[in-house]
């Protein structure tokens, strides 16, 4: 579902990314950790289509991002670290104009259960400004999941919640991926990584350190000992050295 | 403490001057300043209408005319000038603004509030503290007013001048605002305090009244000048009540007036009594500021934060949701989605409907109102206005009307998560100032083209069919003009985020306003430019096509010639704009 090959991104002189190959097939999770500056958000941007890799390729469900990104990009939806909203729309337009932009023709359809499964249907009509950070986050999920994206990238996505919101965004993405996506998160948070993750990949200064199934990776790195958390694999793969 | 406080202040204006001339190493902001100072120095410098000092050279004639200007122009300054001040008062005591009377950053929030330092000593740090600007504004006001040096004084008694009209000025902003923030905390609300005020506003106005009704001098008849005009309206001001309250004022622009240094002396004491009286008031004041205080500050770190994030969008957000301007059916083209969207993003008054109505009003009106006073001067009047207008609307509005991606460009991560094209989301987000801006020209086309009636009785050619075409054809190429003009502005913020998003911010010295003045030099140029093929051809459609098809199917020719170029002019600019959008990473662009 997802195929990155050789992706790199640089900037100026710096390399963010370099090198970078890995797939991410239907029902899968792959968590993205590094330390700060290992290049985490510039992969997830580069396969969002945002910014534009410096090199390699990148195929959502088969479709190249770089030679047709309108194709492709109707596959995908991002949800980044912050929500980003329109401050003039309410709830339910954010929603009819995303529709519009998707061409989600049965839109009303699908929009009523998502608000309600998302717990923002009786927010409908306020504007984000009267909406608290957990609510803008349901609302930038709801816009993203309304045209029932295959490949789904999300950015620090338990930033800002609450110890309810995380489960329940925890519990959205294994729903998600149990139906067929292809998920790719970053976060910091490694033990809830952990609970959500089926597959990790370990950037260090924009280079794959280690990649492969949560058992895979602590088979690497765990040396022979047992219940290793993802948090001691990390620290031991990156050496505990931030850069 | 307040030694202490003095560090604060001048420590971080230091820092903030370093971190300016520091910044000049960039190139951006090194061009803008030389743009700004070589703006101030033409400004500063340019003659003006009226000039020359007296000079002892100059002999006895010029002294003469200098003494005679001078002597009918200073009172005539004092008394609209002390008017305007009380005005200025009155509008502070019945619309106070938002502002608490003593606003403080969030740091001095956090730093000072719990710190042990006694209301006065924090009164007296913001009353200090707010020096400097009305210093420095006292210098600007003093080279603006360079050439009224023909009323006498010197350089450093008009920048004492400005400096004590300002200082009081804010003492009396500061001391109304904390007085009303008591009276509000004593339990009496808005509505009642504004009512007393305005109740005693009348009795005030009903007072000054009655002797200007009894005794005002009467206005000059016959032919006479607008200084007779102007000293007619003085003396009328000055009567009475309405001459006591203008006494304040007037004592307090004095030393500003005074045409030599003797004078000024004489002058300076009454003002800074004044002066005094208003400190002491402010400073005495038992009111309790803080919780305006941060409240404020909380408010303008929201308003940094979101300019720091990137949106650079002024004033607050939207309180309320706003109805939708028209029924966004899905599926349909995704551009008017945006259209859609900035839309509901405008004031209300952007409304079709609204637009009608003006459009109904124009048609009834511009007629009657030409009819009703005797067709030709009003007539006349009315064309120029709306030609003016509209000339106004073309050159900046596309500055003012930033529904676009201007606006948008904060959001550009989600928007390019879209599928579609970079050219797709560039057209959206351009139609709505498009339609704003040209709502406004057909309607001023509309003004103009019904003034223009009556000189057909004197211009042959001008006849009906002819002005019914012409204006159609204008009102065809006013959307093509519109969509080029916003174009570019579009395009300098897809070029050149990192200048763009630096013009955006609030403030900012010298040099942003430089780079301001560049970004609309570069305008002006780019349009020309983008016209000059449009205009050459047209002309040249025109005149030789005239004499074999008749002036009005030449028009015909010209504007379909006019729309292919601006339609080949625009598809280009988009397309190309639309790839550099795609290509766009504005956390590089912004990279310092």
């Amino acid at each position: 579902m997802i195929e990155v090959s050789a992706l790199s991104k640089r900037y100026g002189g710096f390399t963010a990314v370099r090198d970078l190959s890995f797939t991410v097939q239907p029902g899968e999770v792959l968590g993205l950790v590094g330390p700060n500056g290992a290049g985490k958000t510039s992969t997830l941007r580069s396969l969002a289509g945002i910014i534009p890799p410096s090199g390699g390729t990148v195929r959502i469900g088969g479709i190249d991002l770089a030679a047709e990104p309108v194709a492709a990009k109707r596959l995908l939806a991002f949800f980044p670290d912050e929500p980003r909203l329109f401050d003039y729309l309410t709830v339910r337009q954010h929603l009819n104009f995303v529709a519009r932009i998707y061409g989600v023709a049965d839109y009303a359809a699908l929009a009523q259960p998502l608000l309600e499964e998302l717990e923002i249907a009786e927010k409908a009509d306020q504007l984000p400004g009267e909406l608290s950070r957990g609510m803008k986050q349901k609302l930038a999920i709801a816009c993203g999941l309304l045209h029932s994206p295959r490949v789904m990238f999300f950015d620090e996505p338990l930033t800002g919640l609450d110890p309810l919101g995380i489960r329940r965004m925890k519990d959205s993405i294994l729903r998600r991926a149990r139906d067929g996506a292809a998920i790719v998160l970053s976060s910091h948070l490694l033990h809830l990584l952990e609970e959500v993750c089926s597959h990790v990949l370990i950037l260090k200064k924009g280079e794959k350190i280690a990649h492969g199934s949560l058992a895979e990776i602590s088979a690497q790195f765990a040396h022979g000992e047992t219940g290793v958390s993802l948090e001691e694999i990390f620290i031991r793969a990156t050496r505990g050295s931030e850069n | 403490m307040l030694g202490a406080l003095l560090y604060l202040r001048l420590t971080s204006l230091k820092n903030l001057l370093l971190s300016r001339l520091r910044r000049l190493r960039q190139p951006k902001y090194l061009l803008g300043a030389a743009v700004g100072v070589a703006y101030f120095y033409f400004i500063f410098s340019r003659p003006f209408g009226v000039t020359g000092r007296p000079s002892t050279s100059s002999g006895s004639a010029a002294a003469a005319s200098f003494t005679l200007s001078s002597f009918e122009l200073v009172p005539l300054l004092s008394v609209f000038g002390a008017f305007a001040l009380v005005l200025i008062a009155l509008f502070t005591w019945l619309v106070p603004s938002e502002k608490p009377g003593l606003t403080f950053s969030e740091a001095e929030v956090a730093f000072l509030f719990p710190a042990p330092i006694s209301r006065r000593r924090l009164i007296h740090f913001r009353l200090l503290g707010a020096q400097l600007p009305i210093l420095l504004s006292a210098i600007f006001f003093t080279l603006l007013s360079r050439g009224w040096s023909f009323l006498g004084g010197h350089v450093l008694t008009h920048i004492v001048g400005w400096w004590l009209v300002l200082t009081v000025v804010n003492l009396h902003f500061t001391g109304a605002a904390l007085t009303l923030n008591r009276i509000f905390d004593a339990g009496i609300s808005v509505w009642r305090r504004r009512l007393v005020i305005l109740g005693g506003l009348a009795v005030l106005v009903v007072a000054a009244a009655i002797p200007i009704w009894q005794n005002a001098p009467a206005f000059p008849t016959g032919d006479f000048g607008p200084g007779a005009f102007f000293s007619a309206i003085a003396r009328t001001i000055d009567t009475g009540l309405l001459s006591w309250l203008l006494s304040p004022g007037k004592l307090l622009l004095a030393p500003f007036l005074a045409a030599d240094i003797r004078t000024f002396f004489f002058a300076l004491g009454p003002a800074t009594l004044l002066l005094a009286v208003h400190y002491f008031w402010v400073s005495r004041l038992e009111v309790s500021f803080e919780e305006a205080s941060v409240a404020h500050a909380e408010k303008r770190a929201a308003q940094v934060e979101r300019f720091q994030a990137g949106d650079y969008r002024l004033g607050s957000a939207p309180v309320k949701a706003r109805r939708e301007p028209f029924p966004l059916r899905v599926p349909g083209r995704p551009e008017l989605a945006f259209l859609w969207k900035n839309l509901l993003g405008t004031r209300a008054l952007f409304h079709w409907r609204v637009w009608a109505g003006c459009a109904v009003a124009i048609t009834i009106g511009v007629p009657w109102v030409i009819r009703a006073g005797g067709n030709t001067p009003f007539a006349a009047i009315i064309a120029t206005v709306a030609a003016v207008f509209a000339i106004y609307t073309l050159l900046l509005g596309p500055q003012l009307a930033r529904q676009d991606l201007r606006s948008d460009l904060p959001n550009s991560d989600i928007l390019k998560i879209y599928p579609l094209t970079g050219w797709q989301i560039l057209l959206g987000q351009l139609l709505t100032p498009i339609a704003i801006l040209t709502g406004l020209l057909w309607l001023s086309l509309l003004a103009v083209m019904l003034a223009l009636a009556p000189r057909a009785e004197t211009v042959s050619w001008l006849t009906p069919g002819f002005r019914l075409t012409a204006g159609l054809c204008a009102a065809a190429v006013i959307p093509a003009l519109c969509t080029l003009q916003l174009l570019i502005p579009n395009a300098a913020a897809l070029l050149f985020p990192a200048w763009f998003q630096s013009t955006r911010t609030r403030g900012g010295g010298i040099e942003l306003m430089g780079q301001r003045l560049i970004f609309v030099i570069g305008q002006l140029f780019v349009i020309l430019i983008s016209l000059l093929p449009v205009v050459l051809s047209c002309a040249l459609v025109i005149f030789a096509s005239q004499w074999l098809i008749g002036p009005t199917a030449a028009v015909v020719l010209a504007t379909l010639l006019a729309l292919a170029i601006l339609a080949a002019e625009i598809a280009g600019g988009l397309w190309w704009l639309g790839e550099r959008f795609e290509k766009l990473d504005l956390a590089t662009e912004l990279r310092p």
